[in-house]
């Protein structure tokens, strides 16, 4: 147990450089030229069906559509970001979606899109408390982003009573 | 296309010189008189004053022209273009988010309108610990009625909406003075979606007042155009090099400089952090390590409830009714007082600043139409231990604030998630959640007292934001104490002012958007009275 704690210690610690712009050619990035790789597509799909659990429509068809105009948003979101907000988002979603880095970072064993949703959010809970700020500024970035680009399409706004702004 | 008509694209159709973007290439060099970074707050006072003056000025905006024909009120359009870092800019350990707007018109395009005299404590502070002896209410009072006057601002008489209304009632049940607040508005519609951009005009911001004034009058206004740096030599300002970005800020070529203005004098108005970064990438002389240092933020916590009655708190003026109580009942250089207000609530801002996820989350957003959220704005600046933050570049020479959140912070923080909660429940909520990491909604004040005083009060767990970015230039009495003079000059650089809220030597202790309009206003008639010996005053 111990030797397991002092390797995802290890793995932060790589995290750490990592995001500080030095480890970074080992990982393949998050986002090319300013867009969603596709396994960055998969990591906001997972992440969206655990964060907007009970907001998403139950209907099943209906989930997955919503999901993906939801990542096909942060795509838009990531392309309108300063290049050093992309570079920093870019290796923040390289390292999730390595299998090390999932582990290290956001203490989850299976792949994200194998993963379901009480799992992925047990890996949220361990990143949102966490006593290492990066995990926690993880944590934080992840649930900004997916709520983000989830709310700000009209589609979603009966969920949560908004009826849009008046007409002028 | 909304109906109503658009101040802007008439001025464009009346052949306003505006360049950069859609609107035209930049020249390689441009000569003028004055060249004014930014085209918020301060930079659109200053460019009506300086025109007026007679003088050819040159406004440098790194963001897009955009008006209210653009004005969808849709925050999915709006963060992204009208925001600096599309509204996710964030200090350096990622504790704070700032709102800071980056579009022709600055933050008071997307501003909520709020309109305060900088408090008497604060211009006292100044006086007395600073020694800024022309910072009296007395001697600005003439400036700030001007601005007043210009900008319509007045006490809003309408009925608050009921995000307002209840903070009125909720102060009122506890003998707090709760009071209206002024806004700088005109034939407004009471949408509530301000911080959108205005689709009517009734905001009088910069975008469709003073830069208006300014291209009537002849000035050049360039968009998506980012100051880089001043090319600095014999105590002077030679020129300012000037590049072309994307909406993403990137360059549109990089490593090449676009435009290079020369000019007279050159003015710094691109709002606290990017102002300081200009003069840090310039390698501005700074010999008492000033520059940068003492940014402020006034720090803000929120408190969600849920009341019974529907709220929609994004319908009706945002920001109507505010208290001071906490501010005005302790000594300012004492634990940091803070000022509360009833903000917009949007679904985009609703959902992200919300704690937590899964069915809680969706639990607390399904309320979303009863939910009437307060905020505390911390007076930063005023002890040793609120000492703001310093503006730091990255290698690629972007800006970044590093900005503390100290115990002393923190502990100010909940006290006032604590006042927050009980005027909450003193108006009737049935639920109260401080956003907080570690909080849960609480049913009553008991046990909601017991719970705020046991939250670990610590960044990245406390939810903290800003909309209030001050300092970093500061004003100063002496050369050992800041950035620029009084009188907005730098203090080492010969024709060089600094026009906007990095001037603050401490953060304001109120929406500073009325002090930048009152105090730039009169540094500005200095300025025009200083290059052509003309007396102007705001139109």
């Amino acid at each position: 147990m111990q030797r397991r704690s002092l390797l995802k210690l290890g793995l932060v610690s790589g995290a750490v450089l990592a995001l500080a712009g030095g480890a970074a050619v080992l990982l393949q990035p998050g986002l090319v030229q300013g867009r969603l790789s596709p396994s960055a597509r998969e990591l906001f799909t997972s992440l969206g069906r655990a964060i907007l659990q009970g907001t998403l429509p139950a209907d099943a068809q209906a989930r997955k559509r919503a999901l993906a105009g939801m990542v096909e948003r942060i795509d838009l979101l990531a392309a309108n970001l300063p290049p050093t907000v992309q570079a920093e988002l870019s290796q923040l979603l390289g390292l999730l979606c390595t299998a090390p880095g999932r582990l290290g970072l956001a203490g989850l064993v299976p792949a994200w899109q194998d993963a379901s949703e009480a799992q992925v959010q047990a890996a949220l809970d361990g990143m949102r408390f966490s006593t290492l700020a990066l995990r926690q500024q993880a944590y934080q970035a992840l649930h900004e982003i997916v709520g983000g680009a989830y709310f700000s399409d009209e589609s979603a706004w009966p969920s949560v009573g908004y009826p849009g702004p008046m007409i002028l | 296309m909304s109906n109503f008509p658009d101040p802007i694209r008439a001025g464009l159709e009346r052949g306003w010189k505006v360049l950069g973007g859609a609107h035209g290439a930049l020249p390689e060099k441009i000569t003028c008189d004055v060249a004014i970074v930014g085209s918020g707050a301060g930079a659109g006072i200053t460019a009506e004053l300086l025109t007026q003056a007679g003088l050819a000025v040159v406004i440098v905006e790194e963001g897009p022209l955009k008006s209210s024909s653009d004005f969808r009120q849709r925050e999915s359009e709006a963060y992204p273009s009208l925001y600096q870092e599309s509204a996710s800019r964030k200090t350096a350990d990622k504790a704070i988010s700032i709102l800071q707007g980056r579009c022709v018109g600055g933050s008071t395009t997307v501003n909520w309108t709020s309109s305060f005299r900088t408090p008497d404590t604060t211009l006292r502070f100044w006086q007395e610990r600073l020694g800024l002896t022309d910072y009296s209410r007395e001697g600005l009072a003439p400036y700030f009625e001007q601005a007043e006057r210009r900008l319509h601002i007045a006490p809003w008489l309408t009925t608050p909406n009921e995000n307002n209304a209840l903070l009125q009632r909720g102060a009122q049940k506890l003998g707090i003075a709760a009071s209206v607040i002024a806004r700088n508005v005109k034939g407004c519609w009471n949408l509530g979606s301000c911080g959108m951009g205005c689709p009517t005009n009734a905001k009088q911001s910069m975008l469709v007042t003073t830069i208006p004034a300014a291209l009537d009058k002849g000035a050049t206004l360039l968009v998506e155009t980012r100051a880089e740096h001043l090319v600095l030599g014999g105590g002077k300002v030679q020129a300012l090099r000037c590049v072309a970005v994307q909406a993403n800020g990137a360059p549109v070529v990089a490593g090449q400089v676009s435009t290079t203005i020369v000019a007279r004098h050159f003015v710094l108005a691109g709002g606290a952090i990017n102002s300081p970064a200009v003069l840090l990438r310039s390698k501005a002389p700074d010999p008492h390590a000033r520059l940068g240092a003492r940014t402020f933020l006034h720090p803000v916590v929120m408190s969600a409830a849920v009341l019974e009655q529907r709220v929609e708190g994004w319908a009706g003026a945002p920001q109507s009714i505010y208290t001071d109580h906490f501010m005005d009942t302790q000594p300012v250089d004492g634990p940091m007082g803070f000022k509360l207000e009833a903000p917009p609530l949007h679904p985009v801002i609703m959902a992200t600043t919300m704690p937590g996820y899964g069915q809680p989350h969706a639990d607390m957003l399904a309320k979303f139409p009863h939910t009437h959220v307060l905020l505390a704005l911390l007076r930063d600046g005023f002890h040793p231990q609120a000492p703001g933050g310093q503006v730091k570049l990255r290698s690629d020479g972007s800006a970044v604030l590093d900005y503390p959140l100290t115990d002393f912070v923190m502990e100010g923080a909940r006290r006032a998630l604590l006042a927050m909660a009980e005027i909450q429940f003193a108006s009737g909520a049935r639920e109260v959640l401080p956003v907080h990491e570690r909080s849960h909604p609480y049913t009553s004040w008991d046990t909601a007292r017991s719970a705020i005083a046991a939250l670990p009060m610590k960044p990245l767990l406390t939810k903290v934001v800003s909309a209030h970015v001050m300092g970093g230039c500061a004003m100063a009495a002496t050369e050992a104490q800041g950035v620029v003079r009084a009188d907005g000059g730098h203090w080492q650089i010969e024709n060089l002012s600094v026009h906007d809220g990095s001037l603050f030597p401490t953060s304001v202790g109120a929406n500073p958007q009325l002090s930048i309009y009152g105090i730039v206003n009169r540094l500005a008639q200095g300025l025009a009275q200083r290059l052509t010996g003309r007396a102007v005053a705001l139109g």
